[in-house]
């Protein structure tokens, strides 16, 4: 399996988007994330559209990497644009035919929902693409700090979600060891019936599940062996400081909002 | 600074994995521990680091008794592991990150982390390497990084646990020659091998079985000795073998450890010819 293509994965480089503080990073994609989901005309999705690639061309991402990164998750977007095309009721009847109804309002929001989940899934890739995620968990970390209080286990959570992170490229190439493992030994993993299918899934799962328990155990010990005492006492390598280029890039933020909410009100 | 005084550990209760071992090592030295599976060779290396603790007996490291919560710290940042898989015991995505896991965890300001860092990848010859991810690496390189990770916290102690057994010869001499100049530097070793080439640079070796310590002497001792070695179930360095091969063809040849005085001796021999 070619690991590039998995979504979530870092691209080193150097970019003012790089550099960022990864917290005001992370802040920003939700208040993007909140802006797409107001978003309620075609021009507001122009702007969003504009301001996303405009990102991509500071964060000096390539065309062929964003657009690997965000591949496999289009299916996501089909389904949702197909599950507003068959079920989105309303205005003039373009086609029927049994109980398959398609009318202009489906179609219409078919492609509006589509683009949108579009630009959303581009938007989180930036995130992840230029940030590693050792700086995403403990922006996740820091984020959550105020709620330690009323016990959420801030450092925990962005640990286990740094080593899940971590491990992911490691067994999605385990998996593809296992499956062809299993298929030389005559494995029939993508023929049959489905409940075939599904049953010889077992003999992908349980191998993978011994091996993700095996390197857990192995993990644990290298990390007590390194002195790993949970958060309390912990200093970091970097701490992250917020810099002229975050002030711009919250600035760049805001006019979007405004230029967003102004198309929702005037149009 | 190491002592098993009658150590015994056991994983169920009744079988004792590490029998009663009773060994001393000194400062500076290099130590490495051979044996077949399930010897009890990994059992020991771990109770250096107090990863195990002895069910009887006790372990000390450098004077504090492994077995008391208290000096857990101190053994740990003292006695640094590396361990047999690269991709089971690097934490982070990138090498820095890594690098610096374990000083973080001691709690050192960042300008000190940041200098250890720069200085641990430079000794193990990865200068340069610390924006770079870690799942790119080779498991020679992923093996460095560890000993990096080691090194960020000072330790007085290196354990290499199998460090070699999976990465590619190459990788594996490059690991070597690390360990090599940190043994030089002073760091006290402590390698658990089943190569009997990398055994052949050590200061002292001893043979492990069944829990027991059977043989503890000097490689040039223990290594060439074919029955011991063999009823081990242990090869001979090819070196031993070699040499004993040319001894019974009469070729009159006395080293039999070091690669390069047999090779030396054969051309001395040559030219006299």
């Amino acid at each position: 399996m070619d690991t590039n293509m998995i979504f979530g994965r870092y691209y080193a480089a150097d970019s003012p988007v790089h550099r960022m503080d990864a917290r005001v990073k992370l802040t920003l994609l939700l208040v993007f994330i909140a802006a797409a989901i107001f978003t309620q005309t075609p021009e507001g999705l122009v702007i969003l559209i504009a301001f996303t690639v405009a990102f991509y061309i500071f964060a000096r991402i390539p065309v062929r990497t964003a657009l690997s990164s965000v591949a496999p998750l289009l299916l996501i977007v089909l389904l949702t644009a197909f599950a507003n095309l068959f079920f989105v009721q309303q205005g003039a009847v373009y086609f029927h035919w049994a109980f398959i109804t398609i009318t202009e309002r489906g179609c219409y929001l078919a492609v509006f929902m589509g683009i949108r989940l579009t630009i959303l899934l581009f938007a989180a890739c930036l995130l992840t693409l230029t940030t590693t995620t050792l700086d995403i968990t403990d922006a996740f970390e820091t984020m959550l700090k105020p709620f330690t209080r009323i016990g959420v286990p801030a450092h925990e959570l962005s640990m286990i979600m740094g080593i899940a992170l971590r491990f992911l490229p490691q067994f999605a190439e385990e998996l593809a060891y296992t499956r062809n493992a299993q298929t030389s030994r005559g494995a029939r993993l993508s023929e049959g019936s489905l409940k075939e299918r599904v049953a010889a899934l077992k003999a992908l799962i349980i191998p993978l599940f011994t091996s993700v328990f095996r390197h857990a155990e192995t993990l644990a010990g290298a990390m007590d062996a390194r002195c790993y005492h949970g958060g309390p006492g912990r200093t970091r390598l970097n701490t992250p400081k917020v810099q002229a280029r975050d002030f711009v890039a919250m600035a760049i933020m805001a006019v979007l909002v405004a230029a967003v909410v102004a198309t929702n009100i005037l149009l | 600074m190491i002592e098993f005084n009658e150590a015994g550990f056991t994983y169920d209760g009744s079988h004792f994995v590490l029998d009663d071992v009773t060994l001393s090592v000194p400062k500076g030295q290099f130590l490495c521990i051979l044996g077949s599976n399930g010897s009890g060779k990994s059992t020991l290396a771990k109770h250096i680091n107090a990863l195990l603790t002895p069910d009887r007996g006790t372990v000390s490291v450098m004077g504090n008794d492994t077995s008391n919560p208290e000096a857990l710290f101190l053994v740990r940042s003292n006695a640094g592991m590396v361990f047999q898989n690269p991709d089971d015991q690097l934490v982070a995505t990138i090498v820095e990150n890594d690098v610096a896991f374990g000083p973080e965890n001691l709690g050192l300001p960042a300008d000190e982390l940041r200098k250890r860092v720069t200085e641990a990848l430079a000794t193990v010859g990865l200068q340069g390497y610390e924006a770079r991810e870690t799942n790119a690496l080779s498991g020679g390189q992923k093996q460095r990084v560890a000993i990096a990770g080691v090194l960020a916290m000072r330790p007085q102690i290196l354990i290499l646990d199998e460090a070699s057994a999976m990465i590619d010869p190459r990788g594996r001499a490059g690991l070597i020659r690390v360990v090599k100049e940190l043994h030089e530097a002073g760091l006290t070793i402590i390698m658990v091998t089943h190569f009997m080439e990398e055994a052949a640079l050590a200061d002292r070796v001893i043979l492990m079985k069944e829990g027991h310590i059977v043989a503890d002497g000097e490689p040039a001792d223990i290594l060439t000795n074919a029955q011991l070695m063999t009823s081990m179930n242990l090869e001979v360095p090819f070196t031993t073998q070699l040499a004993a091969d040319l001894q019974n063809a009469g070729v009159p040849v006395t080293s039999n450890l070091s690669e390069t005085d047999l090779q030396e001796e054969l051309c001395n021999l040559f030219s006299a010819m």
